[in-house]
């Protein structure tokens, strides 16, 4: 037989390239052949998805892969790392942008949406026009008492509450503008009566603003919200100045206790958000809209955060809620008035914080279950919250449960040489080559990297351990003297993720063994709360039909590198849900409408907290956990069936 | 009223059995039971458990009524195996005390010398064991592994930091490797998955779950020493490794196995409360699952070797 | 039950009269069996009957004697680490009606007033079987006579003849002795006698488990509540086996007949006191209720005593032992001061390394509430301040001249900030593993400090 009766002639658009090769052969190494780049960085392993190609004309036999699914496979998309020529061939390679777009299907990058009301509508703060007649000697009363009047004829409303501040201004502002005068009141006031919290002259349209905040460990989030329309007008976050007292809780409430320490705390918090509601209000009221924001017209302001950060933000003692048995001094807190704790905005406006579960399950994650709506949902969720703790709470519509898992910061960036909250120029994603354990690397805003954020941890992990560079104990075990990429540095062995010359900094990006195990134990933390939960309810991990990632990091996650290093329990993608900052769309929520208030304040009473540390199994199944994926293969039989085809 | 069933677990794993010696040298094979120790309704026990002596490199610093028992051998590694053989030893456990860094720090070459004069000595299996510093047990335990080659030494101990090397030569010279982790059935797992990965066949690999004698945690080791054995018999080839314990060491470390003097009268007899602390610690588990029980004292070595003697015929 | 299954029966109105914040962290207790359901008041008859029903323990606890007490039974699992053991078995000495009175006199006061201390516990045994060995009434009831006379601990009465059962009983009754035993032949003659009398009642059926449940019922049938088995494990090569068998179908079969505690003679077959001792000791780990051993030496009780200590140390909960100075190896004020944690584990790997290595030296223990090292240091509970704290709470300067103290090589970054604690000290960093401190005190400790 001739050759050419057995070699498959297989052509690459828009390239217009061919060759021609035996069946058997792989598409990438038939691109190979015709001399085209096809970016393969997991080195041809069928584990990155970035070989994407669509088949145009001809057959292929696909391997099964992870990467796709039937529907995609019916569409004509291949690994070309995996697929096999099997008759002559029209191969599209789409650019690398789309493929990554495809290849990232399982990422959740898209599930950042803006929050959504879920919740009918009820502003906080209702802004009334009154005209009031004027006074004579026939008719003198006080000017408060005018108003009243006013208001009871005008609103049926003659009980209300005002500040001494707001009083003083009262007489100048009824007389500015002929006696019209724009109200507004808080009616959410918890005193029973509404609360005048502004008094303007005239009857001017202005905007009636909100803030949904949420204040994490690493960073603070804020959403600027139209009180009457709901719409969301700006979104900003930033890194909590915090973080110069300490990575996590215990640093910070370990500041707290110095002489001044709650101050210093406060004041950085306070400024925090006073400069990224400068930032918020920096921007017109409606896009191409010309009038700027004001401050003082924002009027409610809703705030999520855990217990500690709640605390530091009204000034209260945190001291015990890190001494066993972790008592905080409160779980459900007063109201305040911006005005009261600094707070950039109206002074009077009322800032409601979410109330707390216990001293390590806080507000953020009231405000988390509220958007999450898994009490509204007959089935069993798993609601993760993982940021610079790990929180869970397991339930359904009858009966919820959570948890706090010491996980510590490691996914925030905190205790790893190269760590980074997952901002700008963090490595997110990472994928190493096999063959030559060259690592190809995704960072936030495509910029030069300057350190790993939490996903990339995840993915490096995971890579490191796919390509045999760790064991599974997470040991550095690849011994190539050749390769500079594993060496012994300043701090042991290590991996270099990004050399200098590619890295922001001028200087390599290296995870080592001390980091490594920081990851593991930060994993085996997470995993194994999830863990005790189940066993302390009495069910079992598949009886778990949905998972709800939330917190800034559920943004970005990677599910299946995550159940490869064992964070996540081995389920069904489509189980996995990500719901990106609920503590933010929490406080959004809560921010528009009293019953999702309400029933923040309700779910602080339904959900069982679960003290992890009284629990003698934590220990057992955080050891079992700290393991690559996990000590019992069993329970991730995907990861194992995955191993029996290799 | 219906006849009462004996409830009888179907168990689906088995302890996998290790050869130890061989290649000219007597051999043992340990494991092989595929159920609960003792329970003679539910399975079989093809080897009985193993009673290793333990010899050192160097004149020990045991109690006097211990060294007593062994008179001048303890002097000449050689002359002590011989001596063990005599007391009835299945296997001869020679820890390598020397070695240790602030012992005497020896290294390969009096290793393998003394390695050799044992192995010359006797013609039971051997295990060694190294001073427990892993940089030290590396040096000492590759050393070694190249003289027995074949002889399917057990070379002891292997720890989650140092068993790719270890791992390797007892591949590449046929040994036996002990695996040792604190004190926790996931950590020993852990070890046994790390050293299946790095080739070694769970048939050469003995699990030693770090020991704590009668009332110094002993309750801990039980425990880990159970579950063990229920996770292999549950079917888990990870946990099927046949099990040491090092009872003798731990044992005659405690002040009831030393003090003679200044004791309180409710101790009673000084030598009897030592060999009945090392026994009961030796047969309690072997009731949890201990495959091979490495002893000090010559009596203990008879007591054990009596149960064993009778619980196997049933008598 | 698990908690979801028991919180199904409860009200679900979160009423918090039951002491805890929900229903479901109620029920939740109730699983892990830290919390009695009749805490619920809003609970419906019926659901209050099921739960009850389904907590019950599938082996009865059975008390023997009246103000000192043998209390067996109760337990659930058959694997300590799977919850717990619960109660300990009786530990009770023979003494033989061949035996010359004088003798018997004296073994029972020599008995009765044995005891050894351990990690602050008094350890004792638990009582007397009494046994008519030589058939004769007179010698039996004078045997009974002298225990009745020297000993205020629970009796076992050992006699297979109804009456002089009946004789036995009329002396001792008042203080609830085990009668031993009801047998196919007599069962019914002394069944009766433990109704008559309000005593617990051995069955004894060696033949197999399953004739034992026959008779067990037969005596549950005529209203016998209190009822030790005696399925005859006497030996290594058959005591774990019927041990097992009972517990398994008692426990995952609910095999109401055999769900009592078992009664066993580990001398039967012995060779010796040390043969006896080992098969004592595996039968206190494997599931005897009682436990007749037929010599006393205080060399042998003491490692049982700390056996039977340990094997029913509950495992859920660190063991910890108390903060204070533990002076070992007798040592004087120039000798070394180490601290470490009160976790039981790290405590006794130090401190047997220390007996071991004889060098006289003075352990601190922290209270950490019983966390290892390095899980102390990384909860707050083993930094400087807490180290610092306790040295002065205990008073080392009153047993060291030397002011010299040795912190484990885990926790070696906190030396600085504990030197800042302790002005005046010098902080050693001793090493990680407490196998290594013999060689570091015979070499480093002394360069160091002299």
């Amino acid at each position: 037989m001739k050759e050419e009766n057995i070699n498959c002639r297989v052509e690459f658009h828009p390239q217009g390239k061919s060759a021609a090769v035996p069946p058997g052969t792989t598409i990438l190494d038939a691109a190979i052949k015709a001399g085209i780049a096809i970016d393969a960085p997991c080195g041809g392993q069928g584990r990155c998805g970035r070989c994407l190609v669509r088949v145009e004309k001809g057959t292929v036999t696909h391997n099964d892969s992870s990467y796709l699914n039937s529907e995609q496979i019916q569409q004509g998309w291949a690994l070309s790392c995996e697929a096999i020529v099997a008759s002559d061939l029209a191969i599209f390679v789409p650019d690398s942008r789309e493929r990554i777009g495809l290849g990232d299907k399982i990422t959740s990058r898209k599930a950042a949406a803006p929050p959504h009301l879920d919740w009918p509508l009820t502003s906080p703060v209702s802004r009334l026009p009154l005209t009031l007649s004027p006074p004579d000697l026939q008719d003198n009363a006080a000017d408060l008492d005018r108003l009243r009047a006013a208001m009871a004829a005008g609103y049926q409303m003659e009980n209300f509450s005002i500040s001494l501040p707001l009083l003083r201004r009262l007489s100048r502002n009824l007389r500015k503008e002929k006696w019209q005068l724009t109200l507004s009141l808080d009616t959410r006031s918890r005193e029973g009566e509404p609360r005048l919290i502004d008094i303007r002259s005239g009857h001017k349209e202005q905007p009636l603003l909100g803030v949904a905040l949420d204040i994490g460990t690493t960073s603070v989030a804020a959403s600027l919200v139209d009180l009457n329309s709901g719409r969301l007008i700006s979104q900003a976050s930033s890194l909590n100045k915090q973080r110069a007292c300490g990575e996590d809780v215990i640093s910070r409430i370990i500041y707290s206790e110095r002489s001044g320490g709650i101050k210093d705390l406060n004041r950085l918090v306070i400024q925090t958000i006073n400069d990224l509601l400068g930032e918020l209000t920096a921007l017109p009221v409606s896009p191409g809209g010309k009038g700027k924001i004001k401050a003082t017209d924002i009027n409610y302001m809703v705030v999520a955060g855990n217990t500690t950060m709640t605390h530091l933000l009204l000034s209260l003692p945190a001291t015990h809620i890190r001494q066993e048995p972790y008592v905080p001094t409160a779980t459900h807190f007063p109201m305040v008035s911006a005005g009261a704790l600094g707070i950039k905005i109206n002074p009077e406006a009322s800032i409601y914080c979410f109330p707390a579960i216990a001293a390590y399950v806080g507000g953020d994650i009231t405000a988390g279950t509220l958007s999450s709506r898994l009490f509204q949902n007959d089935e069993l969720s798993l609601f993760l919250d993982i940021g610079t703790n790990g929180e869970i709470v397991l339930g359904n519509s009858d009966w919820m449960v959570s948890c706090a898992c010491s996980a510590g910061p490691a996914f925030e960036g905190a205790g790893v040489n190269c760590g980074m909250p997952a901002i700008r120029g963090a490595i997110e994603d990472v994928i190493i080559n096999s063959r030559t354990l060259e690592p190809t690397v995704k960072v936030i805003d495509d910029v030069l990297p300057q350190g790993i954020c939490g996903s990339g941890m995840i993915a490096v992990l995971a890579e490191m351990l796919s390509t045999g560079v760790i064991d599974k104990s997470g040991n550095i075990i690849h011994e190539d003297k050749r390769n500079s990429l594993i060496r012994t540095g300043e701090h042991g062995k290590e991996y270099v993720i990004c050399r200098a010359a590619d890295s922001a900094g001028g200087k390599d990006i290296a995870i080592n063994e001390a980091d490594i195990d920081n990851i593991i134990r930060t994993k085996a933390a997470i995993y194994a709360g999830v863990m005790v939960l189940l066993k302390q309810v009495g069910i079992s991990v598949t009886d778990i039909e949905r998972v709800l990632i939330g917190g800034a990091f559920g943004q970005h996650i990677n599910v299946e590198s995550a159940i490869k290093i064992g964070l996540l329990p081995d389920l069904p993608w489509e189980r996995f849900h990500f719901l990106g900052n609920t503590s933010l769309s929490g406080a959004y929520n809560a921010l528009l409408s009293p019953e999702a208030q309400e029933m923040a304040e309700k779910l602080t009473q339904q959900i069982t907290y679960v003290e992890l540390i009284a629990d003698s199994s934590f220990m057992s199944e955080f050891t079992a956990a700290s393991f690559l994926p996990h000590t019992d293969p069993d329970n991730f039989p995907s990861l194992k069936a995955k191993n029996r085809r290799a | 009223m219906t006849p009462l069933q004996i409830p009888v677990e179907k168990w689906a794993g088995k302890v996998t059995e290790v050869k130890l010696g061989g290649n000219g040298r007597k051999d043992i094979t340990i494991g092989g039971e595929n159920t609960l120790p003792f329970l003679h309704f539910e399975g079989t026990f093809p080897h009985q458990p193993a009673l290793a002596i333990e010899i050192q490199d160097m004149e020990p610093d045991w109690p006097a009524d211990l060294l007593l028992s062994w008179g001048d051998a303890v002097k000449d590694p050689g002359q002590w195996a011989r001596k063990a053989a005599e007391y009835g030893a299945d296997i001869v456990a020679l820890r390598l005390r020397s070695a240790h860094p602030e012992v005497e720090n020896s290294g390969a070459e009096k290793a393998k010398r003394t390695v050799a004069s044992v192995l010359e000595a006797v013609d039971l299996p051997l295990i060694v064991l190294g001073p427990e510093v892993a940089e030290k047990d590396n040096e000492v335990l590759l050393a070694v592994s190249e003289i027995g080659r074949g002889q399917r030494l057990a070379l002891g101990n292997c720890t989650d930091k140092n068993y790719r090397a270890i791992a390797a030569s007892c591949l590449a010279n046929e040994h036996v490797a002990i695996a040792k982790a604190p004190t926790d059935v996931n950590l020993s797992k852990q070890l046994n998955m790390l050293l299946h990965e790095a080739g070694l066949p769970m048939s050469s690999v003995l699990t030693d779950p770090t020991t704590g004698a009668l009332g110094y945690g002993l309750e801990y080791t039980y425990s880990v020493v159970e579950r063990l054995r229920l996770s292999c018999l549950s079917g888990d080839e990870m946990t099927s490794t046949p099990i040491i314990c090092t009872v003798g060491e731990e044992s005659w470390k405690q002040k009831e196995s030393r003090s003679s003097q200044d004791i309180p009268e409710s101790w009673g007899a000084q030598e009897r409360r030592a060999i009945i602390w090392e026994s009961i610690t030796s047969a309690i588990l072997a009731t949890a699952g201990a495959d091979i029980v490495v002893l000090r004292h010559p009596r203990s070595v008879e007591l054990i070797k009596e149960m064993n003697g009778k619980w196997l015929s049933m008598t | 039950m698990t908690g979801i299954e028991i919180y199904k029966y409860l009200p679900k109105t979160n009423c918090k009269k039951c002491g805890f914040p929900t229903c479901l962290a109620f029920a939740m207790k109730v699983a892990q069996k830290q919390a009695e359901i009749s805490l619920c008041p809003e609970l419906s008859p019926e659901s209050r009957q099921f739960l009850e029903e389904a907590s019950r323990p599938p082996i009865k606890l059975v008390s023997i004697g009246r103000d000192k007490k043998i209390e067996t039974g109760n337990e659930t699992v058959l694997f300590r680490h799977e919850k717990t053991f619960y109660h300990q078995p009786g530990l009770v000495i023979r003494i033989k009606d061949t035996e010359s009175p004088g003798d018997a006199a004296r073994r029972i006061r020599e008995v009765s007033s044995y005891s050894v201390q351990r990690v602050g516990l008094d350890l004792t045994l638990d009582g007397f079987a009494l046994d008519n060995e030589s058939g004769n009434p007179a010698s039996f009831l004078r045997l009974v006579e002298t225990a009745v006379n020297n000993t205020d601990m629970p009796l076992v009465l050992m006699s297979p003849d109804t009456a002089t059962m009946k004789l036995a009983l009329d002396k001792t009754a008042q203080n609830r002795p085990l009668i031993y035993s009801a047998t196919r032949d007599n069962w019914q003659d002394m069944a009766q006698l433990a109704l008559d009398y309000h005593c617990p009642l051995a069955v004894s059926e060696r033949e197999s488990p399953g004739n034992l449940a026959e008779l067990t019922e037969r005596v549950i049938q005529m209203g016998v509540e209190d009822i030790i088995t005696d399925p005859g494990a006497d030996s290594f090569g058959n005591s774990v086996d019927l041990l097992t068998q009972l517990r398994r179908l008692a426990i995952n079969k609910r095999c109401r007949p055999l769900g009592y505690p078992s009664i066993t003679f580990p001398g039967d077959h012995a060779s010796g006191p040390e043969d006896e001792a080992l098969l004592a000791a595996q039968q206190i780990a494997k599931y005897a209720g009682i436990i007749v051993l037929d010599h006393f030496y205080p060399g042998i009780v003491y490692p049982l005593l700390t056996l039977r200590l340990n094997i029913y140390t509950d495992p859920q909960k660190p063991v910890k032992v108390a903060a204070g100075i533990y002076p070992i190896n007798d040592p004087g004020n120039s000798d070394p001061l180490l601290v470490t944690t009160d976790f039981s584990l790290t405590y006794f790997s130090v401190a047997g390394e220390i007996q071991s290595c004889g060098f006289p030296s003075w352990l601190l223990i922290c209270d950490t509430g019983g966390l290892s090292v390095l899980t102390a240091w990384a909860a707050g509970k083993f930094n400087a301040r807490e180290i610092a704290k306790t040295a002065k709470q205990f008073g080392v300067n009153d047993y060291v001249n030397h002011n010299a103290l040795v912190i484990p090589g885990y926790v070696a970054v906190i030396k600085g900030a504990l030197e800042e604690e302790m002005a005046g000290w010098k902080i050693l960093v001793g090493p990680r593993e407490a196998m290594d401190i013999g060689n570091y005190l015979k070499r480093t400790w002394r360069e160091n400090v002299l």
